[in-house]
């Protein structure tokens, strides 16, 4: 499915599902397994491991989507200490400062994953700036784009 | 016939006097998601204080806490829920899950079918139904949040779960019910004896639907949060006698269930059966029923 395969060349690496596992639904993907292929009806709700949706052109991915893409040791990442990993589950930006390790791309623009000390993945943003060392600790380094957090503001908006 | 003194004289005649009760919040460890003290310890060092709920497998009553249990890090990542104590049991009564094809047929807003995969451990099938679509999105979002991976949701009415044309080895029927004054504070209140009958002929019709889609020899898992004999052992007693089922004798927290109700005696097989009378938790009422195979 092209639009997840872009979407995790994004952070430097390939993710090929098999075709016939993935189904789409309206504008949303779901990845399923045999014995749940062999018992689906078109008129599914949801099924298996959610990928993401379309809107647009753009596709917005589901936090498992991102949890397969971290597996990947390739892909970009950062990993965050406790205080920038509760700001960040909050909605917010992550600071040089709060970055113990990057990986992959570092450039301005580039997405990038955002992981806790257990190298598990709360979500993702965009580069703001290029290096540590020309912008220093106090400068924004990924804004925010999607965060674990948006469990909790979905069922707010309910 | 209803007020509060109305049911507590009821409850009386079961053999229970009425208590207030305080629920404590309880939590439960995706063991498919991670290792049990490491959460435990993740926890403790968020301010959680926890302690072993003794008649359950991963189940922990939150004693203390610094922190919202329901917006941690280690919440929205899925490696624990939040269930009330007696509605951890119904999941684990099944004998073996494994690779099985399961119905969770009223199963929103989630916790059970969560549960369910996790004792699972992602393999099998789950088809979960709900007959409301708003809270089909709360489900979706749970099985989301704790990665479960084998399940299919549709929106359906448990009625009507032989529209699925799927044959099922366990069936879990956690149904709709009247719930129960300790987990409502305005349960006294807001129900009356002709509502809690509405409930049980509903809970009848799921009932009889079920067995139809269980395989013979097939587990069927009944449970309700309602205290009230006619959404519980009533309905059991109807079962039996109408349904090819039988009971089987649990072995889990809670008393053996009554077989005399307000002077009708039901079959002693009832007597397989939990009733949980609130206090260290909510009020609840388990039983299994297994289909008769072809041969019985």
């Amino acid at each position: 499915m092209k639009p997840i395969a872009d979407f995790a060349k994004h952070f430097g690496t390939n993710l090929s599902l098999d075709e016939r596992f993935v189904f789409k639904k309206a504008n949303r993907y779901f990845l399923i397994n045999e014995k749940l292929r062999s018992l689906i009806s078109d008129d599914f709700f949801y099924a298996g491991t959610y990928l993401g949706k379309d809107k647009g052109d753009v596709f917005f991915p589901s936090f498992s989507l991102l949890a397969m893409i971290a597996e990947r040791k390739e892909a970009n990442s950062v990993v965050v200490d406790d205080k920038s990993e509760w700001l960040f589950i909050c909605g917010r930006d992550v600071f040089w400062r709060g970055i113990n390790k990057v990986t992959g791309m570092r450039k301005k623009g580039e997405l990038t994953l955002v992981l806790n000390t257990y190298g598990e993945c709360l979500g993702f943003g965009k580069m703001t700036s290029d290096s540590k060392v020309k912008q220093g600790g106090q400068k924004v380094a990924v804004e925010n784009i999607s965060d674990i957090g948006d469990f909790l503001r979905r069922e707010r908006r309910k | 016939m209803s007020g509060k003194e109305f049911f507590v004289n009821r409850y009386n005649e079961l053999g229970w006097k009425y208590k207030p009760v305080l629920l404590k919040q309880a939590i439960r460890i995706n063991t498919m998601n991670a290792d049990e003290n490491e959460v435990i310890k993740r926890l403790k060092a968020r301010g959680v204080e926890l302690e072993k709920i003794p008649f359950l497998l991963n189940g922990y009553w939150v004693t203390k806490s610094k922190v919202s249990v329901g917006a941690t890090t280690e919440y929205l990542l899925g490696l624990y829920s939040i269930q009330e104590a007696a509605a951890q049991i119904p999941a684990t009564i099944f004998t073996d899950l494994r690779d099985r094809t399961v119905l969770d047929a009223c199963a929103a807003p989630g916790g059970k079918t969560i549960q369910l995969a996790d004792l699972m451990r992602n393999t099998g099938a789950i088809i979960a139904l709900d007959v409301e679509k708003r809270r089909l999105t709360a489900l979706s979002n749970q099985l989301e949040r704790c990665r479960v991976k084998n399940a299919i949701v549709y929106f359906c009415d448990a009625r009507q779960a032989s529209n699925l044309k799927v044959q099922f080895d366990c069936v879990l029927l956690d149904v709709p019910c009247s719930g129960n004054f300790a987990a409502d504070k305005q349960w006294f209140k807001n129900r009356t004896l002709k509502d809690i009958e509405r409930n049980a002929a509903v809970q009848r019709n799921i009932l009889a639907e079920a067995a139809k889609i269980v395989k013979p020899d097939g587990e069927i898992v009944y449970s309700t949060c309602s205290l009230e004999p006619e959404e519980n052992e009533l309905n059991m007693d109807w079962a039996i006698r109408n349904l090819n089922l039988k009971t089987e004798k649990l072995d889990c927290y809670g008393e053996q269930a009554p077989t005399d109700i307000y002077g009708k005696k039901l079959d002693s097989s009832i007597g397989n059966c939990r009733r949980i009378w609130p206090g260290l938790t909510q009020g609840f009422f388990i039983c299994k029923l297994r289909k008769r195979a072809r041969s019985e």
